[in-house]
């Protein structure tokens, strides 16, 4: 055996521990900064055809009576302002008093949205996550039926993919604390392709160790479950830079307007790739053998020969 | 083997060509459709969200049945107003989406949405001879002025469906005010030269049918329209309607007057009904006296007479909608053009780095997988512009993962074709191999995709995020279907027939040399 995969499984969970602590950390301090499409108001962006300076304008705002709406620079001559919910009557308004201060202007973006649909958007998509899950466990378990225990490798499958969700989120979070990034829907977008793309990781070393249990390649799991990471590492990173590849393509050529997809894409590629080639088969190996003991410091029973 | 292997790669040529036919070019019109339809995202329009305002004691079956009524009748409206491929649609239960590419003014839109639709009754004007009068006849005067001077209503210029043209058609509309009287076509702009509607001088021209002390047949002396089959033996599609009591009383009175026994299909026995002047259908009276109630016959079609009486209880909306929308958005056409023209040199850069990667790497069967590569983007824009599926920035998204899916199956099946080479197979046993071993993972991985793909697309027809999130579900979805078919026979048959030429003996073809074997 030229490389001993399995063995640094605690190191892996070590570095998983580390991603998840920072991530839940960075959600529990920053948060993840709404979009439109998250949360209830207005979004108006106007073009000016002439000069109109950013101080003037947001005074302008603020005498029009919205103190508390966010003004933003979006372009030249283009400003974005965020404000509460606005009926048509209120935005004609300030469309009006703009003109009649700065000249001629344009609407060139409007968004409203009303705070049910907010708070509704976020509940399905947690109950479609929750679905979602549910139907892979059951999936992965029938797959994996002739396995001992199938139920523990729809569960470690499971695991992976909101590994790999919770640490794309964090770390956009920590993202979006440091650099003013809010979710919308491109963010959303990339964690969906997450999803697939950590699916099909998962899936591959699995299948493999599944085949080699089959051909009973070595009584010991974890034997088996590192042969098997070892024959697919090739493909997993060979799949993965070929997404990449265009992935990147992708960002070079279209520029920041899907910023957001290919930051949470790349995350996700990454923290996907890393937790289904070394995680999941790591848990699999410490359910399997029971090795639970070893997460409570100080107790740790002596390794096992393999 | 070799010859069913022969028979498969002419059936992937002809599914290719049939592709690349239509596809290229790709705005080219083909099996009635035009380009690729692309989401408001990248075209720039307005998205409007509506909540249904239904009384609380309204059941799920009442509901449903006004939901497909409102649909029906916004579809209507902004068919008139000429908008390319409007998305209108139910969401959940009681929400109606609205999507209009290329539509700039949102207060236009949500006036085009909001308005409370109007349903008239027509007959056809009559001139002092008693004859029908014909947009003909109004192109011919000098000055336009009415021709029955009775009647000071605006007239309605429409051709009813018996004629060649198929569907009924409003052609234009004129009105008075004062003296001046004013020509606007279907769409409402004004006609300054009523010859450049010659054409259409078969039109007849409606005037308002009202009862004997002049009050107007409308849409609110109808109760109610359903679709019922006929009492005959070989049961016929028909639409019943039935009016209250002072609409009874008024149709009967028109009745009376256009009733012609014996006569044809002509103009002067016509009831036409208009809702916002467009003509839905022009049946022609068949009894004087109908007591409140009468069908609308004609060579319908199940779903034609569903539509009709769908219209015609939908004068107005059945429901009220609330406002403002839910959601409303306007979305710039600026990012577009530009934004679409990078997207495709983006991805057909990357589909060739990829396609380059493969061929450096594992060189013949990655020469085979690009071939399988390019046929697979072919097939896939093909369906995408035939279903049509809107292609979005997160349909774009789905489009990347899914190559990567395609490609990833045949990394798999190429690595494991590696290693039962070295473990002392044939190239020809190795790629069977290869392929058999491999199939169990790409088929588990495809399964669980399409498992995501199918809960995302439920998620996107009841939440907001509904069009980029379905469109990524279905993009996606196509694709790993697609990718299954290419990955998997088109290049196990490439691979097959290029083994048939002697390549097999090859192994460098194949970066597996023989030092490992």
């Amino acid at each position: 055996m030229t490389y001993n995969i399995i063995g640094k499984r605690f190191w892996f969970f070590l570095v998983s521990a580390v991603l998840i602590a920072v991530s839940i950390i960075s959600l529990a301090t920053y948060g993840l900064k709404p979009g439109i499409e998250f949360s209830s108001g207005s979004i108006l962006t106007v073009q000016f055809d002439t000069q109109v300076d950013y101080d003037q304008f947001q005074q302008e705002i603020t005498a029009l009576g919205y103190p508390d709406a966010i003004v933003q620079r979006s372009g030249e001559n283009r400003f974005l302002i965020r404000t509460g919910e606005l009926t048509d009557s209120e935005k004609q308004g300030i469309e009006a008093a703009l003109t009649t201060r700065f000249g001629q202007v344009t609407e060139a973006q409007f968004n409203s949205v009303s705070p049910m649909v907010a708070a509704e958007t976020t509940r399905n998509a947690s109950i479609a996550v929750a679905i979602a899950m549910i139907g892979m466990l059951l999936y992965v378990t029938w797959a994996f039926r002739r396995m001992p225990s199938p139920f523990r490798w729809g569960t470690c499958f499971v695991i992976a993919m909101l590994h790999d969700l919770l640490v794309t989120v964090g770390i956009f979070s920590l993202l979006g604390g440091l650099l003013g990034w809010e979710i919308n829907l491109m963010f959303i977008t990339g964690l969906l392709a997450i999803v697939g793309v950590s699916l099909d990781n998962t899936i591959v070393v699995f299948d493999r160790m599944r085949e080699n249990m089959i051909r009973g390649v070595s009584a010991n799991f974890e034997i088996v479950a590192n042969n098997s990471q070892i024959e697919t590492l090739g493909r997993s990173l060979n799949t993965s830079l070929t997404i990449l590849i265009t992935t990147l393509a992708l960002l070079l050529f279209v520029g920041a307007s899907i910023q957001n997809f290919v930051v949470t894409f790349l995350i996700g590629l990454v923290a996907g790739t890393f937790d289904s080639v070394f995680v999941a088969p790591g848990l699999l190996v410490v359910w399997n053998k029971g090795e639970w003991g070893r997460f409570i410091p100080f107790r740790r029973p002596s390794l096992e020969k393999a | 083997m070799t010859r069913n292997n022969t028979i498969v790669a002419l059936i992937i040529l002809v599914i290719f060509g049939f592709s690349l036919w239509t596809i290229l070019p790709i705005d080219s019109s083909r099996l009635g459709r035009e380009g690729l339809r692309l989401g408001l995202d990248l075209v720039g329009g307005v998205n409007l969200v509506y909540q249904a305002d239904f009384s609380e004691n309204a059941t799920s079956a009442d509901k449903g049945d006004a939901m497909d009524r409102a649909v029906v009748t916004i579809q209507k409206r902004i068919d008139k107003y000429g908008v390319t491929e409007p998305i209108i649609q139910q969401l959940g239960e009681d929400r109606i989406m609205v999507q209009l590419p290329g539509f700039t003014d949102i207060e236009a839109a949500k006036g085009l949405v909001e308005q409370t639709g109007f349903l008239e009754f027509r007959e056809a004007e009559i001139d002092d001879q008693g004859k029908p009068v014909y947009f003909s006849d109004y192109v011919a005067q000098d000055q336009l002025h009415f021709i029955d001077t009775g009647e000071t209503a605006n007239r309605i210029f429409a051709l009813p469906s018996s004629g060649t043209s198929g569907e009924p058609r409003t052609i234009a509309i004129l009105s008075q005010s004062g003296a001046t009287m004013t020509l606007i076509d279907a769409v409402g702009n004004t006609v300054d030269n009523v010859t450049s509607l010659s054409q259409y001088g078969g039109a007849i021209s409606w005037v308002i049918a009202r009862g004997d002390s002049g009050v107007p047949l409308t849409g609110e002396l109808l109760e109610s329209a359903e679709p019922v089959l006929s009492q005959e033996i070989a049961a016929k599609p028909e639409v019943s309607l039935k009016w209250n009591a002072e609409g009874s009383i008024i149709f009967d009175q028109i009745a009376k007057r256009l009733y012609s026994p014996g006569s044809s299909y002509e103009p002067q026995y016509l009831l036409g009904i208009f809702l916002d002047n467009g003509l839905l259908s022009a049946p022609r009276i068949n009894s004087p006296q109908f007591g409140g109630s009468a069908v609308i016959t004609g060579n319908f079609t199940v779903d034609e007479a569903d539509e009709l009486a769908n219209l015609l209880n939908s004068g107005s909306l059945p429901m009220p909608l609330k406002k403002p929308p839910l959601f409303q958005e306007k979305i710039s056409a600026t990012l577009g053009a530009n934004f679409i023209h990078l997207s495709w040199i983006a991805g057909l850069i990357g589909v060739l780095l990829v396609m380059g990667f493969m061929i450096a790497y594992y060189r013949l069967p990655g020469l085979v997988a690009s071939i399988a590569l390019v046929i697979y983007s072919t097939v896939l824009l093909a369906i995408f512009k035939l279903w049509p599926v809107t292609l979005s920035l997160a349909g774009l998204g789905g489009f990347i993962v899914s190559i990567g899916i395609a490609v990833d199956a045949n990394v798999l099946i190429f690595e494991r074709m590696k290693e039962e080479f070295r473990m002392g197979r044939s190239m020809g046993a190795a790629i069977e191999a290869g392929f058999n071993r491999a199939w169990s993972a790409i088929r588990d991985s495809n399964i669980t995709t399409f498992i995501a793909c199918i809960i995302l697309y439920w998620l996107g027809s009841t939440a907001m995020a509904s069009a980029a999130v379905q469109g990524f579900a279905i993009t996606l979805f196509i694709g790993a279907v697609i990718s299954m078919f290419t990955a998997i026979t088109v290049t196990r048959t490439f691979l097959r027939l290029f083994i048939g030429r002697g390549m097999a003996d090859k192994p460098w073809l194949y970066t597996v040399g023989g030092g490992k074997k």
